[in-house]
């Protein structure tokens, strides 16, 4: 079978979404380490040295560049697989098994990614494109003149209320996502082991899948009440 | 167990052929007792349907002990019904209260094609066996014990994929008509046998291959085929599936 082919396959393009997935839930805990800064009574010394340090690190970007192209990939052929998995089932049954038979989680995927989706896109244009293609407010932080990403965060969630309902409808989303989205790449790669099971399920459920989105959550929510 | 008899409303779907538009049909049927099969129910009401001149369901079944995999009905949403562990033939009318109302369909996949009213095309598994879910070589008469060494909870797992019976519970269950459950214990059988090593590469990638033709859905590890599967097929066995296909996926050289 010819690479071409290999991920062509239903289990192929699985293998795809599964690693980009996890690749993407190694950036989730970088990225939450260092937006938890952004809650440091300093006024944003650490965390504007932080992204200055992240949007000019040579290797940092490189590794954001490959992000970027993980979230294609995964949204891509996670589409692909929806339709083919949509077709596979011309006519619907009248009754359903509901949560008897399956997790209501692992039967959300595709919509808990779609609101993912939109919150990125939002997310992106309000910060990341902001911060490198934006005309952003500079500060002197550390004895170093840079971009003040710290101030600029602090308005967008002090003015605007409905930012921080997006951003966490958004962490739901991800969290309802990654309940069962972190286990399930583990066993589309092969890796179902009795010894393993209830470390990476435990890792999936309460880490990914609760602690990191309720720790996203909370950065809108405290800078908004903090004022 | 009390045994007592009810009256029940079947919404049944009707289906003349594969080229048909189908829809419910409701019955009412009287005196079922407790103790009847699902399908015995479904004789009764036949008989009654064949005395007054009207056209019988059609449904699959052939040796109602639970291990042929004929029967295939989608009752009240649930492959083979409520009973975890249970063919359609095997449940039993005391699943059930006097006054239910039971829906019954067929499996649906657009792999397996509506014959006539509950029947259904599992033809499409035939094909993913011929692709590959055998032994080339005649393997001759039974060894002697312990003439090829088998560790015994392998040779156990090796059973346990094995008694899949190919009724296609799986793939009615799955919310994407996934047949992995089906195509994972046939590749696991051989697999984690001596006699399967041989062929073990082509095998999974032919298979897989095959699956995919028929059109059926991916996997999207939900579960609902090993929590329907009448023969209790387990999850690790997709998992085995997913590893020997990856592994022969970047090894075999064809």
């Amino acid at each position: 079978m010819k690479w071409s082919q290999f991920f062509n396959t239903s289990i192929g393009k699985k293998l795809l979404v599964g690693a980009t997935g996890l690749f993407l839930c190694s950036f989730v805990i970088v990225h939450l380490v260092g937006n938890l800064q952004l809650l440091l009574n300093d006024n944003g010394e650490a965390f504007n040295t932080y992204a200055d340090f992240m949007a000019h690190n040579e290797l940092i970007q490189l590794v954001a560049w490959g992000l970027k192209v993980a979230v294609i990939i995964h949204f891509w052929v996670a589409l692909q697989l929806t339709f083919s998995n949509r077709k596979a089932r011309p006519v619907k049954y009248a009754v359903n098994p509901g949560n008897q038979t399956s997790s209501w989680f692992s039967r959300q995927m595709a919509i808990m990614g779609s609101i993912l989706l939109v919150f990125l896109l939002i997310h992106l244009k309000d910060f990341w494109w902001a911060m490198h293609y934006g005309d952003l407010p500079k500060g002197n932080f550390g004895g170093k003149e840079m971009t003040d990403l710290y101030s600029t965060v602090y308005t967008a969630f002090t003015t605007q209320l409905w930012l921080v309902f997006l951003y966490v409808i958004g962490m739901i989303g991800l969290s309802f996502h990654l309940i069962h989205g972190f286990k399930s790449a583990f066993q589309t790669f092969g890796l179902n082991h009795v010894k393993y099971n209830g470390l990476i399920n435990f890792l999936g459920v309460w880490v990914w899948g609760i602690l990191i989105p309720i720790g996203f959550a909370l950065i809108p929510v405290i800078i908004y009440l903090k004022h | 167990m009390v045994h007592y008899n009810m009256n029940l409303t079947l919404k049944v779907w009707r289906q003349k052929n594969a080229e048909a538009k189908g829809n419910f049909e409701n019955y009412q049927v009287s005196e079922i007792s407790s103790e009847m099969s699902f399908l015995e129910m479904f004789d009764v009401l036949n008989e009654r349907l064949i005395n007054e001149g009207k056209e019988p369901i059609a449904f699959d079944h052939d040796c109602r002990e639970g291990i042929c995999g004929m029967c295939s009905m989608h009752i009240n949403g649930r492959a083979h019904g409520p009973w975890e562990g249970t063919t359609t033939c095997q449940l039993h009318m005391r699943a059930f209260k006097d006054g239910d109302t039971i829906t019954v369909e067929p499996w649906r996949a657009g792999a397996f094609p509506v014959i006539k009213d509950l029947t259904v095309h599992r033809a499409a598994f035939d094909r993913i066996m011929e692709a590959g879910g055998f032994v080339s070589v005649n393997t001759g008469n039974a060894q002697d014990a312990n003439n090829i060494p088998v560790a015994k909870d392998i040779a156990d797992e090796a059973f346990a994929a094995a008694a899949c019976i190919g009724c296609g519970a799986c793939v009615a269950a799955c919310k994407n008509s996934s047949a992995m459950l089906f195509v994972s214990a046939k590749v696991s059988q051989l697999a984690l046998l001596p006699q399967g090593q041989p062929e073990k590469k082509s095998r999974v990638l032919n298979m897989l291959a095959q699956m995919d033709k028929e059109g059926f859905g991916s996997c999207t590890n939900t579960g609902a085929c090993e929590a329907e599967c009448p023969k209790e097929i387990s999850l690790t066995n997709i998992a085995r599936l997913n590893r020997e296909f990856i592994s022969a996926g970047f090894t075999y050289e064809k």
